[in-house]
């Protein structure tokens, strides 16, 4: 073997075992990564309509040995013409269960089934939930319908939603209030909602007066006007088989009367325009700060640019701006992230929160604001539309259908909300489509630094001279 | 007849669902694979799903502290999220350097002190007495490090550990340390999972620990979230009064240690722990074991097998004697709380103690009820924030009370039931709903693949993902002898440490 070709060989050679012992140091962007195979599934390929009117949507989700039965109403705490009726009604749903049950009866049959079962009011839709062995779930699925067809609605829900309406000593209770401990977080996001919301329908909460003149009747005809079937999408998913599922869905609901769906009362503006800090002070080892202001109903066309926007600002993850120049940059806090909370039918939030020690929660409340003064005045860059992009439409938006769980509550709410898929078909092809210059406009539109609403919990600092 | 139809289809199938109820084993098919320098991965393939839970487990974590320098294994887990030279430096030849200036002004600063021991010596038992605080060297190297962090700072981005995996779709970017792991996750496309062993690899070997101080700051944010409730105090007190040797019972850091945090530790830790015979890959979804082996091999395959990391040598001495704690406080609820330690997973009574403590739960709510007893009673086995350790930890009997007047009476009734229950068996009952319950709970649990695969990693670092198996069989058969057994064996007064809650004295 000639020399030349023996440096050859030991050259090919060391080249070989370099590459096979070398760590594959490639940046993720010029690795080649492929796309995304995944597709959004077809939610007709779940729907179950029935001829009263009710959607359900069912999705086996063969994990675990274990059924979730949902169902999502068109009905809140703003519903309620008579003050505390959706209060009574909820605590009823709640604790009593159905008319044909005693309250005893019906909390041995959960516990027998070691059940999960929940039920949320929101100011505009309602949750009911119950989780269980999939063995239990003939018994889980007769329960579940009688608790929403036939709730046992008495005077003693009347009395304990009366009772949790009062105020709770262990509330901030205005500034001179007791220090609180636990869910300090919270209680400035309920301060801010009660700020934001002062005089408006979603801040109406009934008093002690109006369960005074609160009668069994009254409660049950307000039941009776949301729950019809027309007003409801199920979301059923689990260890059981579609068909069967579907029979029994037949079975407990069919014969319910189809009744009048109730129109959508659409919500006034909130009005509240200016800068205001609302302090609560406390001696703790931290203060709390949430900031922000109302935002008004997003046009389908503005929702993917704010989204992205917001995702670019603060949205709840850990490479934001606000993260940034708070968190990692000078160790300010463990968290500063920024909350876009729609309503379906009237005006939401845009609201910022922190936490830290009390000495720099000024600097954490001037660096979160100097990053929304920046994103309403500088188009954001090209690696930052690249990153929100990528994580909105291949991330949290897989998410959303990542199994029959995920499937069935997805589409159900967004057939309760929109009455239709349209969003979530063009999600992608919206996200995809956003440019800075509509991040930048989302961010003029959307942001209102002149208008903030500003929580304090804890340190006297004065935030906003 | 169409009534008919769907009635039979029902009666059908929900004669089959209670029958295929039964024969529920918990066998996941989890396949195994082991490179040759040790590091083992673990996959469940689940080939109609299109996304892929991705975990790193790294057998280490508060066991693995020194005192003076707890929490520092979460700390390092913070530390391992900065980058490396290919994620995070826009010049990293510079940047480099710099880090070596660092590492030597570093180095000279823990000599200085070294030096300066008996002048910084904390001598006050409320930290309030030292001759000096600092000296001029030492202040001096803390701003030269200072400076040079600040250089650093101006080369590198920040969050690159997160961003790409962002980018591609990845969600659930957490990361834990507890006493007996760390863990990083993601959930991401499943035919992307490329870029998940990419960058950790690249974590594994690679990291650059920049910012050090502000994330320093960080840590202590975390730790005053939690002393801001008052069970914090409270419940490190329990534990440390359970424990005296093991490393289980101590929280995950100290304010006061927090300034004593050395990169050159850091490292240490990381260079000892960090090698892939002490690591473990686990994968649910999208992808197959023959997919996933060569992928494994090319990012990981080229390290070498280290030494095996230094065993834990924690053992907690012989229980010789009840212990007691008499908590005052006018922010926490009256209380009163019973722990016995029990055993670490892989001893056969571990799984019992599961049943054990949802069985007595319901049991001694209702004994102390009928006692006139008001308040609310929970049984747990955590410590910190965990409930399972590979290693002996303990089981809380809590009684919330109404009124702090009933203290004495309800640590009473307490000591005198659970003494019968050495003699009397629980109901039959009871034993068969604790046992559907922690049934329920662990389907709850599995459902979602990522806390399946955190179950899996969890059990490999305590003992072995083969343990899993088994020990959700043995809750299942778990009979009432087998709980009397329990309470006859361990609720013993040496074994046991008490402690109560009362207002504060001065208000007596």
């Amino acid at each position: 073997m000639s020399k030349s070709c023996r440096f050859s060989c030991a050259t090919l050679l060391l080249l070989a075992i370099t590459s096979v012992v070398a760590q594959d140091l490639t940046h993720p962007t010029r690795m080649a990564l492929p796309d995304s195979d995944f597709k959004r599934p077809s939610p007709t390929d779940f729907e179950l309509a029935l001829d009263n009117g009710l959607t359900a949507f069912v999705a086996e989700a063969r994990q675990a040995p274990l059924v979730t039965l949902t169902a999502f109403i068109r009905v809140g705490l703003v519903d309620d013409d008579l003050q505390g009726s959706a209060e009574a009604l909820l605590d009823a749903m709640r604790s009593s269960g159905p008319a044909d049950m005693t309250p005893d009866t019906f909390r041995a049959s959960l516990k027998r089934m070691t059940a999960d079962f929940t039920v949320e009011m929101h100011d505009e839709w309602t949750e009911v939930s119950l989780n269980v062995p999939a063995e239990d779930l003939g018994a889980a699925m007769q329960l579940f319908a009688a608790v929403l067809r036939r709730p046992a609605i008495a005077a003693g829900n009347i009395e304990r939603a009366a009772q949790s309406a009062e105020p709770d000593p262990d509330d901030l209770g205005g500034e001179d209030g007791p220090a609180l401990y636990e869910g300090s977080l919270n209680a400035a996001i309920e301060q801010f909602n009660d700020v934001l919301y002062a005089r408006h329908p979603y801040g109406v909460r009934p008093e002690l007066t109006d369960f005074e003149q609160l009668s069994v009747d009254d409660v049950v005809q307000f039941h009776a006007a949301y729950f019809v079937p027309g007003n409801l999408v199920l979301a059923m998913a689990g260890d059981f088989d579609a068909e069967a599922m579907h029979a029994m869905i037949a079975e407990q609901f069919e014969d319910w009367r189809a009744g009048v769906v109730p129109d959508v009362e659409e919500m006034p503006p909130v009005r509240i325009r200016g800068s205001r800090q609302h302090s609560f002070p406390a001696e703790k080892l931290q203060s709390w700060l949430v900031f922000g202001h109302d935002l008004p109903q997003v046009p389908g066309n503005d929702a993917a640019a704010l989204e992205v926007m917001n995702y670019i600002l603060a949205g709840g993850h850990l490479w934001t701006r606000m993260t940034i120049e708070t968190r990692y940059k000078y160790g300010y806090t463990n968290d500063a992230s920024g909350f876009l909370e729609e309503k379906w039918f009237g005006p939401g939030s845009y609201s910022f929160r922190s936490y830290s020690r009390p000495e720099v929660i000024k600097a954490i409340y001037a660096n979160m604001m100097a990053e929304i003064i920046r994103i309403r005045n500088e188009e954001v860059t090209d690696e930052e539309l690249f990153v929100a992009k990528g994580a909105l439409t291949e991330g949290s938006f897989q998410v959303r259908y990542l199994d029959g769980y995920q499937i069935a509550r997805s589409f159900a709410l967004e057939r309760l909300r929109y009455g239709h898929h349209e969003r979530s078909a063009t999600y992608v092809q919206r996200i995809r489509g956003v440019t800075a210059k509509d991040v930048l406009a989302a961010a003029v539109k959307y942001l209102r630094p002149d208008d903030m609403q500003v929580i304090l919990i804890g340190a006297a600092e004065d935030l906003l001279d | 007849m169409r009534l008919f139809c769907q009635a039979l289809i029902i009666f059908s199938y929900l004669i089959l669902s209670a029958a295929k109820a039964q024969d529920f084993d918990y066998d996941y098919q989890i396949r195994e694979h082991i490179l040759d320098n040790g590091l083992r991965l673990l996959v469940i393939e689940r080939p109609d799903e299109s996304r892929v839970v991705s975990k790193i487990f790294t057998d280490m974590g508060a066991l693995n502290e020194t005192p003076g320098q707890f929490g520092s294994a979460h700390f390092l887990e913070h530390l391992m999220f900065k980058g490396t030279p290919t994620l995070g430096s826009r010049d990293w030849d510079r940047e480099q350097d710099l880090h070596r200036q660092i590492e030597v002004a570093e180095d000279a600063f823990i000599e200085a002190l070294n030096r300066a021991r008996n002048d910084t010596r904390e001598r006050g038992v409320f930290h309030d007495y030292q001759h000096k605080t600092t000296t001029p060297e030492i202040e001096e190297l803390r701003a030269l490090i200072d400076s040079l962090n600040r250089q650093v700072l101006e080369l590198n981005d920040e969050g690159p550990m997160k961003k790409w995996y962002q980018a591609y779709g990845g969600t659930r970017l957490t990361a834990t340390t507890e006493q007996e792991y760390m863990k990083f996750d993601l959930d991401l496309p499943a035919n992307r999972v490329d870029l998940f062993l990419r960058v950790e690899a690249d974590r594994m070997r690679n990291s650059v620990f920049r910012n050090f101080d502000a994330e320093r700051m960080v840590l202590l944010e975390q730790r005053l979230g939690d002393l801001n409730r008052p069970e914090t105090d409270f419940r490190e007190a329990m534990n440390s009064l359970v424990g005296r040797a093991s490393m289980v019972y101590v929280p995950e850091g100290y304010a006061n240690d927090f300034d004593q945090y050395t990169r050159r530790y850091e490292r240490e830790l990381y260079e000892t722990y960090f090698v892939p015979n002490n690591t473990t890959l686990i994968f649910i979804g999208g992808v197959t074991l023959e997919e996933m082996v060569p992928k494994v091999e090319k990012y990981f395959g080229h390290m070498e097998r280290r030494p095996e990391p230094a065993r834990y040598q924690g053992r907690e001495p012989l229980p010789s004697a009840e212990k007691r704690l008499n908590w005052r406080s006018d922010d926490l609820s009256p209380r009163v709380e019973i722990r016995y330690q029990i055993p670490g997973v892989g001893h056969p009574d571990r799984p019992k103690f599961d049943v054990l403590a949802v069985a007595l739960a319901d049991h001694l709510q209702e004994v102390t009820a009928d006692a006139g007893i008001n308040g609310k009673l929970d049984i747990n086995t955590r410590v910190v924030h965990t409930t399972r350790f590979g290693v002996p930890g303990s089981v809380n009997v809590e009684l919330i009370l109404d009124d702090h007047v009933q203290v004495g009476a309800a640590e009473s009734v307490l000591l005198t039931e659970l003494n019968r229950l050495k003699k009397e068996l629980l109901a039959a009952d009871d034993i068969a709903f604790a046992r559907k319950k922690l049934r329920t709970q662990w389907h709850r649990t599995a459902v979602d693949p990522n806390a399946l695969a955190f179950q899996i990693g969890h059990f490999e670092v305590m003992d072995s993902w083969r343990t899993m198996q088994p020990y959700l069989q043995a809750r299942d058969e778990t009979t009432a002898d087998d709980i009397r057994a329990l309470v006859d064996k361990y609720f013993i007064g040496r074994n046991r440490s008490i402690g109560t809650v009362m207002p504060a004295e001065e208000r007596q």
